[in-house]
């Protein structure tokens, strides 16, 4: 349960988030809007890479804007990146290990076995020694999103993770998003502009639009609003 | 007492000011903070002092300076510069450094170390002040110094080159996708920055003295000077490299610290970056 | 993306690298005679500090122009250390280690959090006020009070293993394998995978959970360690310091010579040792003057940023690469 009361980011003039105030109770969750709405802007915030100049996050009874934006990660919060992050000098199950390192102390042998369920479940398990320099885009995505799911992961915030992928690609991803709640128990926040993937993973929908909280609700309702199609298609309502 | 150290410091100060600026122009401009600054005006002072052993008319002695260290600057900048147009500032200023050893290595295989005098013809002008006799060559120097950074602020922001030169130092891709003649702006850029370098390097090898390796290093307080103008502001610049100079100045009334006062460059720097990341959470490489 | 290449042939290729370095600290050193003895020995010294500027640049992206300057400082403590309180060499070696790992530390605090350039600045800003301020208090030589200095000088004797030259090379040479070994170990543990997530994308780290400015400290911390090491092996050899050894050019050349010799494999911090001091001493001994060094290294470093980023060891390894590849694939 993730309850994001009055956030508002401003950059200079322009304003990011204005004023969001939603409460997201679903497995998967996605965030769909035009380009510039504030979606990643809304990540930022839950990473600590934007300080919001009001308002809240509140995750699982934890304020999560008061810790410091590396502890977040202690306490469960995992995020991809729109440019994939998996390091190149470190081997993959060295990639994921390298998110184990900053949780709390667990023993080496269930670090391993996390490394490895982890890799399974997207099916990268053959590739875990793997030079990260070595591993195709898609490899690269499920990479990343093996990274999200070790060590108790709470809310894992996915940025666009099928941009660039090929039909059976996103299929995949597709399976992985779905039995993400079961695997691990966390929550899933996805934005995507793949509307498909959205309508086939997520329950419920936020859509964002110059900063502002324009729909929320269960996705097949949202994606069928005519003011989400305004926003996306600029079309003036009839009248 | 205090009158003499000030007017020194005062002089000293306005060249750290003016390389600051030259530094900072070049910097905005192009994203290279030129740590062979001193090299260049090094070589300009050393050529001059040259020209003055072998009796040329002095002169000849100023235009060399102020040509080769211009000359040097612009082929760094238009040959080996673009070369590394996209890496991270501090590796183009970790580039400028291997340019510095070349510079340096040349000048002092050219001029072995020795007690030298770089005299010019405004050392023996003067007036007195405040019951202190300044040298034409300090009264040159601080006037030059208000002058040219009053001139370079005018340039960047009435001339058209200039606004080219504000346009790229905001955002260098959009500026050349808008069409702006990166190439061309640039050159400019090290041609003003050159031309200030073999300026400050010819005053400085008067007022120090004309060795190599001494001038090369005095881009050190004009880096602190570019520091307290945040690499961005020629005003702050200006008034860092004046305050650096005169505290460097007056801190040799101060017995136990007279000694080292040539660090005070070094600690007005530090206590600036101090202060400036104080509310700093994290960075990101590459950008601030 | 070679270092991961290194972990797969890695295991075979330190071994090999290993054992050469065995083999020539036992067999060169009877090799060489007194002045060639002193030129290596200054230039294993400067090896273990040029693996300190390699670390934070190959692993962080971070440039540290202060490396000699705390080089100094370490030769500082082990003196001062050695005459207060006549404790054994390898204990005032360690003092000296930390010390300088801790002003390693608080030089690159100020900029820990800006622009890798800033770090840049105040390095080498560091570097001249250490210039300054030891010209100015020169280095302890056996005298009282906190300077130390006195009249006559006393000088520090060499380590229990380390009388002779010869010996001392190898006492110098065991001493920066053991220096390689401390950094392959960070670097395979947890800081290197810090390091390699902050190399990449800070933001990324921040999210992985890393502390992006404590892991950037104990990068200064242990770069800072061993150029305290080294300092105590060059107080340790010469008995005495000068301040004419720590001027801010050298730490310029130095990290120069660290990118030219290639800041990603030990064989490049090989180089540079061999660079920054034998090839000057060679250049002496063909009537090339210094000053022409100078110029190379320059040109060398230019090359080396624009053109081949791992140095002269990342392209003699890449070369041996190539020749192993068996002849089909060639």
């Amino acid at each position: 349960m993730i309850a994001i009361r009055d956030l508002s980011v401003a950059f200079g003039g322009v304003r990011a988030l204005d004023r969001l105030s939603v409460d997201l109770n679903d497995n998967v969750v996605g965030i769909i809007g035009p380009n510039g709405a504030g979606k990643t802007t809304l990540l930022n915030v839950f990473s600590g890479f934007v300080r919001p100049h009001s308002g809240s996050i509140h995750a699982f009874g934890t304020d999560l804007l008061a810790l410091a934006p590396h502890r977040r990660a202690r306490w469960g919060l995992r995020r991809s990146f729109q440019t994939e992050q998996v390091v190149d000098d470190l081997t993959l199950a060295d990639n994921l290990r390298a998110v184990l390192d900053g949780l709390p102390r667990r023993s080496r042998h269930d670090g391993a076995r996390q490394i490895a369920d982890a890799l399974r479940y997207v099916g990268l398990a053959d590739r875990a020694q793997a030079p990260g320099a070595s591993l195709n885009a898609f490899e690269r995505r499920m990479a990343e999103l093996a990274k999200t799911l070790v060590g108790a992961p709470r809310v894992v915030l996915l940025d666009e993770p099928a941009a660039g992928l090929r039909d059976d690609e996103v299929d995949a991803l597709r399976q992985a998003i779905l039995g993400l709640h079961a695997h691990c128990g966390a929550m899933t926040l996805l934005i995507e502009h793949d509307v498909e993937l959205i309508s086939s993973t997520c329950t419920a929908t936020v859509v964002l639009d110059f900063g502002e909280l324009i729909a929320f609700g269960a996705t097949a309702e949202v994606l069928q609003s005519e003011r989400v199609k305004i926003a996306y298609l600029g079309v003036e309502p009839a009248r | 007492m205090y009158g003499v150290f000030f007017v020194t410091g005062l002089a000293m100060g306005a060249l750290y000011a003016l390389s600051g600026v030259g530094l900072v122009v070049l910097y905005r401009c192009t994203g290279v903070l030129n740590l062979a600054y001193g090299a260049l005006g090094a070589a300009g002072a050393m050529l001059a002092w040259q020209l003055e052993q072998w009796a040329y008319p002095e002169p000849v002695a100023w235009a060399a300076a102020l040509a080769v260290a211009t000359l040097l600057s612009f082929v760094y900048g238009r040959f080996l510069a673009p070369r590394l147009a996209f890496r991270e500032p501090v590796i183009k200023a970790v580039a400028t450094l291997g340019f510095a050893l070349v510079i340096l290595g040349i000048l002092n295989y050219f001029w072995v170390e020795a007690p030298r005098r770089l005299s010019l013809s405004t050392d023996d002008l003067g007036l007195r002040m405040l019951g202190v006799r300044i040298t034409g060559t300090r009264v040159l120097v601080v006037m030059a110094t208000l002058l040219m950074t009053l001139g370079i602020t005018l340039f960047l922001n009435r001339t058209r080159i200039g606004l080219l030169m504000r346009a790229l130092a905001s955002q260098r891709d959009l500026a050349s996708m808008l069409g702006v003649p990166v190439g061309r702006v640039e050159a400019t850029a090290w041609l003003i920055s050159g031309l200030l370098a073999g300026f400050t390097g010819l005053m400085f090898g008067d007022l120090v003295r004309p060795n190599p390796g001494a001038l090369t290093f005095l881009v050190i307080p004009a880096m602190a000077a570019a520091v307290v103008g945040r690499l961005q502001s020629l005003s702050l610049t200006l008034a860092g490299g004046l305050v650096i100079g005169v505290a460097e100045s007056m801190a040799t009334l101060v017995h136990p610290i007279a000694a080292y006062r040539s660090a005070t460059p070094f600690i007005v720097a530090t206590l600036l970056l101090l202060w400036l990341q104080r509310k700093r959470r994290l960075t990101f490489s590459g950008q601030d | 993306m070679r270092d991961s290449l290194a972990g797969r042939l890695g295991d075979r290729r330190l071994l090999a690298g290993f054992a050469l370095a065995i083999v020539a600290i036992a067999v060169v050193p009877p090799l060489l005679n007194s002045l060639w003895l002193r030129v290596m020995l200054s230039s294993v010294i400067f090896t273990i500090a040029a693996t300190g500027t390699a670390l934070l640049y190959a692993r962080l992206g971070l440039v540290s122009l202060a490396q000699v300057a705390l080089v100094g400082v370490g030769g500082w403590v082990t003196l001062r250390m050695w005459h207060a309180t006549g404790l054994p060499f390898e204990l005032n070696m360690l003092v000296a280690g930390a010390v300088s790992a801790l002003v390693g530390m608080l030089v690159g605090l100020p900029a820990l959090r800006m622009r890798g350039l800033y770090l840049a600045i105040i390095t080498l800003m560091a570097a001249a006020g250490f210039q300054i301020l030891v010209t100015g208090t020169q280095f302890p030589n056996g005298g009282s009070g906190w300077l130390g200095i006195a009249v006559n000088s006393i000088f520090m004797p060499r380590p229990r293993f380390g009388h002779s030259d010869e010996a001392m090379l190898r006492y110098a040479s065991v001493v920066a394998l053991l220096c390689f070994g401390l950094v392959a170990w960070a670097r395979h543990s947890r800081p290197g995978r810090a390091w390699a997530l902050i190399r990449k994308s800070e933001a990324c780290a921040m999210a992985a959970g890393v502390n992006v400015a404590l892991y950037k400290a104990w990068g200064f911390a242990i770069a800072g360690f061993l150029a305290g090491i080294a300092g105590a092996l060059l107080a340790g050899t010469i008995g005495v310091l000068d301040a004419t050894t720590f001027p801010a050019s050298e730490s310029i050349l130095l990290f120069a010579l660290t990118v030219v010799g290639g800041a990603y494999s030990a064989l490049g911090q090989v180089l540079t040792g061999l660079l920054f001091r034998a090839a000057p001493a060679l250049l002496n001994d063909w009537g090339v003057d210094g000053n022409l060094a100078y110029a190379l290294f320059g040109i060398g470093l230019l090359h080396a940023l624009i053109t081949a980023p791992q140095g002269i060891a990342g392209q003699i390894l890449d070369g041996l690469a190539r020749l192993r590849r068996p002849r089909s694939e060639r």
